[in-house]
């Protein structure tokens, strides 16, 4: 489960952010992943630590704290499970 | 158990395996081999053939004696090849050699080799050296190498890339039996170069399925990059957004483990790729009239 202030992006992670989404891709294995608008907020803004995350995510795409904590949660389970995000 | 080389198992003195060098060319990326003994060298020139050049080149690697394994096979017998990122330079490692390009001198490079290595084994460490540092050169020249298969028809080049089994092979041999005139640049690695406001694609001599006779060297304008999706009719629809298209060339770009810095720099290149040349996918049914909708 995230934990904010715990995980870390991947150092193994190279990304770019293209048109608006960012592009994933792990340098050991090899995988791609492409984020969508949100995900790609999160992701940039990851250093920025949670608070400040869901806060950008209600301005930018105007929805609820509510919403945007649960969609952003469960991204970032994603990205641990994709190994993009790494305990600290 | 597996053998760690540093920087100094490349230094003097090391003894030579012979005094036979040859060039190859890459899409006008030349790379000089020395020092090979005459078996290897014999083998050599018949490899790369076509792909020999007297171009200056860009890299030099000389062949040294080396030890008789460095890295244990794997247990699937699966070739371990192993890069690491050292201070003073990069190795790159695999069961019967080692190699080593220096940063200080990154135009030279050394590679040890056992002089009792068979020639075909011998053959592979020069190739998997070739492909090493033509993925940086290339890099450095604005290019990259792509799991693809690579046409050229009326002087024009086109990419055709995707999974195992998705039909490179297949629309390549397919797309010369219906016209002699169409060239093949590799059904397996391609180079793709930008120059100027164009981008390139260029046959590599790298070991498909073709003999190297079969591929038509040089570069030519990419006008067409398709992802190949096999399918009960032959369809084209454009991949969007960028970043998807991006995506899935970039999964098609070979790598070396540890390669963070490489695709550091690769990314922005294979995203202006996709931006000038849009990538499209191609469903495709095993036969020719694709070439109709392209």
């Amino acid at each position: 489960m995230f934990e904010d202030g715990k995980y870390k992006r991947n150092p193994d992670v190279s990304w770019r952010t293209i048109e608006g989404q960012a592009v994933l891709i792990h340098n050991r294995n090899s995988e791609v992943i492409v984020v969508n608008e949100v995900g790609t907020l999160i992701w940039e803004q990851f250093d920025e630590g949670l608070e400040s995350i869901l806060r950008n995510i209600q301005d930018t795409f105007e929805v609820s704290r509510a919403d945007a904590e649960s969609d952003a949660r469960e991204f970032l389970e994603q990205l641990i499970s994709a190994g993009a995000l790494l305990p600290r | 158990m597996d053998i760690r080389v540093l920087p100094g198992d490349f230094e003097g003195p090391l003894a030579a395996l012979g005094s036979g060098s040859f060039c190859v060319a890459v899409g006008g990326i030349s790379v000089r081999f020395e020092g090979l003994p005459d078996g290897l060298l014999t083998a050599a020139l018949e490899r790369y053939g076509p792909f020999l050049s007297d171009d200056p080149p860009a890299h030099t690697v000389r062949l040294f004696e080396g030890d008789e394994h460095y890295l244990d096979m794997a247990e699937d017998k699966f070739l371990r090849l192993e890069e690491e990122r050292l201070p003073e330079g990069r190795t790159l490692v695999s069961h019967s050699f080692a190699a080593f390009r220096p940063d200080q001198q990154p135009e030279r490079g050394v590679l040890l080799l056992h002089s009792a290595t068979p020639v075909d084994t011998a053959q592979g460490a020069l190739e998997n050296y070739l492909r090493w540092v033509v993925a940086d050169l290339a890099l450095d020249r604005c290019g990259f190498v792509l799991h693809a298969a690579g046409l050229v028809r009326g002087g024009r080049g086109y990419v055709f890339f995707g999974p195992s089994g998705a039909g490179k092979s297949t629309l390549t041999a397919m797309s010369v039996a219906m016209d002699p005139g169409c060239g093949i640049l590799s059904d397996d690695l391609v180079l793709v170069t930008h120059r100027g406001s164009t981008i390139e694609v260029a046959s590599t001599p790298f070991a498909g399925t073709l003999p190297q006779s079969d591929k038509k060297p040089g570069a030519y304008l990419l006008v067409g990059l398709y992802r190949l999706k096999q399918a009960p009719h032959n369809a084209l629809r454009p991949v969007e957004p960028l970043a998807m298209a991006t995506a899935m060339v970039l999964t098609c770009c070979p790598f070396v483990a540890d390669a963070s810095a490489r695709r550091d720099r690769l990314m922005p290149l294979v995203e202006s790729c996709c931006a000038a040349v849009p990538v499209q996918e191609l469903s495709f049914l095993k036969d020719p009239g694709f070439w109709d909708i392209l």
